[in-house]
This record gives C-alpha cells, sequence and structure tokens, in this order.
C-alpha cells in the first residue's frame, strides 16, 4: 500500500536517529566542531519529525477512483442516521414543508390570474378589432348599394348588357367559337 | 424497521402536502387528548428479494420483492409491538403510504388513498361514464368531469371521487379551472398517479414491493 511505504521512507530518518551518515545533522556536528549536546540532536530530530504526514492528514485526492455525490461523507461528521420520531420536531418539519407548499401555491394562483387578465384584454382587444372591421365593410357595402340607386333605372341596351354579363360571369366580348374543318 | 431521518421525513411531508391541505397536521397528532396518548408515526420497511430469487432477473419481475424501501403510516403502539419481529419476517404493517426510490425520492402508492382521500385540498368528481376509463389507467378528459373544486391552479395534486364521493385514485391537474373551461370535450384535465385499478392489475407486486 502507498501510504505505509512511504510512512517509512519518511520515518526512516528518524527512526534511525544520526544512523545516516549522509545526513546534514551527523555532517555538521563534526565539521563546526561545536560539540552539541543530546538535547539540540533530540531537537532537531523532533523538528524532523513534526514535517512528516501521513497520507490521510495531507487530504490528497485519491487517484484513479470514483466518488459519486453521495457516497462521499462530509469530513468530521458523525456517523449514522439521525432520525425523526419525536411529535415536536415532525410538527417542525412539517409547518416549514406546509409554509413552502401554501406559498408555491398562492404564487401559481396569482400567475394564473394575471394570465387570466391577460387572455381577458387580448381577447377584448381582438373583438373591438373584429367589429371596427366589420363596421367598415357594413359602410363600403351600403356605398356601394347607394351609388346603385342613385344611378337610375338602366336602359334597354345596358340591361342586355347586364344580362349577358351575368351569363358569362365577365364583362369580357365573347371570343368567336373556334372552328376546326377536315378538308 | 426504523423511524424516517430528517431528509426523508421532509420528502415524505412535502408530497403529501401536494395533495393535502392544512389538515395534514391532524395525520400526526395524538389520537386523544390523555397524556400517554397513542399516535400515529412513520416507518421505514426495506424490502428484500426472495432468497430463491436469482441477481441477474430484473427486480420489477412479478413475484420478486424488490430492494426499495416502503414508508409505511402506522400506530406507535402497534410500530413498537412489531420490533418483536425481525425484519426478514415482517411484510407490511400499518398503512403503506408509499416507497422511497434509490435517489430519495417519494413515490405514493394506491394503498395512500384513504388517508390522501381524507385530508385533499383539491377534489374532482367523474361522471359514471369516466369512471371506467379513469379504473383502467386512463387520464381524465373534461367530458367526463362531473365537478370539481374551484380554482384549483394547474400541476397540482388532486384527488379523484366517483360522483357518489367514493375516492378512486389520485393525480395532477393538467389545466387551471379557469382553463379548462375554455377546453375541448376531449381535452385532459387530469394525469393518473394511481387509480383504484391497480389493486387487481399490480396484484402481484402492489403488496410485495411495498
Amino acid at each position: 500500500m502507498p501510504p505505509s511505504r512511504t510512512k517509512t521512507i519518511k520515518n526512516k530518518h528518524a527512526a534511525n536517529g544520526s544512523g545516516i551518515s549522509g545526513s546534514k545533522a551527523t555532517r555538521a556536528g563534526p565539521m563546526d566542531g561545536i560539540v552539541k549536546n543530546k538535547r539540540a540532536i533530540a531537537a532537531i530530530l523532533k523538528k524532523r519529525r513534526k514535517k512528516t504526514y501521513s497520507e490521510k492528514e495531507l487530504d490528497i485526492p485519491k487517484l484513479n477512483m470514483i466518488t459519486p455525490v453521495g457516497v462521499e461523507k462530509p469530513k468530521g461528521k458523525k456517523k449514522g442516521k439521525v432520525f425523526v420520531d419525536d411529535r415536536e420536531s415532525m410538527n417542525t418539519i412539517l409547518a416549514m414543508v406546509q409554509a413552502d407548499k401554501e406559498g408555491e401555491i398562492e404564487s401559481k394562483m396569482i400567475k394564473a390570474r394575471q394570465m387570466e387578465e391577460i387572455r381577458e384584454a387580448r381577447r377584448v382587444e381582438a373583438e373591438k378589432k373584429e367589429g371596427e372591421r366589420k363596421a367598415a365593410l357594413d359602410e363600403t357595402k351600403e356605398s356601394l348599394r347607394k351609388k346603385r340607386k342613385r344611378g337610375g333605372k338602366p336602359t334597354a341596351d345596358e340591361d342586355l348588357d347586364v344580362k349577358d354579363t351575368l351569363l358569362t360571369g365577365s364583362n369580357a366580348v365573347k371570343a368567336k367559337k373556334k372552328r376546326v374543318s377536315f378538308a | 424497521m426504523r423511524p424516517l431521518t430528517e431528509e426523508e421525513t421532509q420528502t415524505v411531508f412535502a408530497k403529501l402536502a401536494s395533495i393535502c391541505g392544512n389538515s395534514l397536521k391532524n395525520l400526526i397528532a395524538p389520537i386523544d387528548n390523555s397524556p400517554t396518548a397513542d399516535r400515529y408515526v412513520f416507518r421505514v420497511q426495506k424490502d428484500r428479494k426472495t432468497p430463491y430469487f436469482p441477481n441477474w432477473l430484473p427486480v420489477d419481475t412479478p413475484g420478486a420483492r424488490t430492494l426499495s424501501r416502503g414508508v409505511y403510516y402506522v400506530l406507535l403502539s402497534m410500530a413498537n409491538l412489531a420490533t418483536t419481529v425481525s425484519r426478514d419476517n415482517l411484510l407490511s404493517l400499518g398503512t403503506c403510504l408509499g416507497k422511497m426510490t434509490k435517489t430519495g425520492k417519494f413515490k405514493l402508492h394506491i394503498t395512500a388513498l384513504p388517508i390522501l382521500a381524507e385530508h385533499s385540498r383539491y377534489k374532482i368528481w367523474i361522471k359514471p361514464s369516466g369512471e371506467m376509463p379513469f379504473l383502467y389507467g386512463g387520464n381524465i378528459v373534461k367530458a367526463h368531469v362531473g365537478r370539481w373544486t374551484e380554482d384549483t391552479p394547474e400541476h397540482t395534486g388532486i384527488v379523484v371521487f366517483s360522483m357518489d364521493d367514493r375516492p378512486l385514485g389520485f393525480g395532477v391537474t393538467a389545466r387551471s379551472t379557469a382553463e379548462a373551461r375554455r377546453l375541448a370535450p376531449t381535452g385532459m384535465v387530469v394525469f393518473r398517479q394511481a387509480d383504484a385499478g391497480e389493486y387487481l392489475r399490480d396484484e402481484d407486486s402492489l403488496f410485495s414491493s411495498g
């Protein structure tokens, strides 16, 4: 396991004390010529020992692992479920939930009412426009009727013409019928 | 079997509150005024598969007992008595309200209907001609509506009754009352969630899956 290996390596100096010849602590002593008492060495060792951390303490994210959101437990929290079984806490939760729901329904109703108002206004506007259009059409019809009445009785020739128009459906002069003859 | 946790209580109440009105608090009130009065509580019972049920079969196969967690509404005294029965041997007790899904949501079952009908906020009564289509699992169309609570908003829980006041099921409104007035007779007004027909249709799985 990686954590235990790291731990061993890091603690090697500490465990051996001054057993390593290459370490600074052993080299520094004789070169300076100052005789260090045991206390000082112990202090240095203590200092070093402080620097070693286990992997757990470092809080490094573990690699090559997928931790689902719900599974990861927050640090420092007590294990297990907290049950709610007494009346008071249940009532509190119920009151909170009901207040929430009440607000939700209220806002829904207000929204629905507003939408209804808008729809009503639109309907009234559409009706008004429709009425105006109808009035304009009626007016045009009336004016056309009046114009015709003012024109007086049509002459016999005109009458024939009108009859002809009614029959053919158009004012255009009747085209001569095409004839095909063989030989 | 265990009591509900805080989050679970919250989700269960939220679901119940979407259908029930203010009288919901009577659900957990003590049944009389004496100091040692009994009261109703919620309990979770995890169902497990039957021992001979192979793992590779889907859990919704008829006859299989799933790993879902059923939520029961039960008298405290009875819940305490039920602790004498081991978890494996306990199938059901009290009224099953629904089940908690693995994602932490709560689903109401048809078995909760008596409680919901008693405390419902919005109600809809359907004509005899609409009873059969509803009990076979259909949604409710406008033509089948006898009457319903005024001022019902859309997308809210509603309990369905027959014209002689028998609860038939529950669902969610598709339109508000005002909107439904303008709707064609074939337009949907309520989406079905559960109906009493499930007692027959899902007879195999209704009680076994809790």
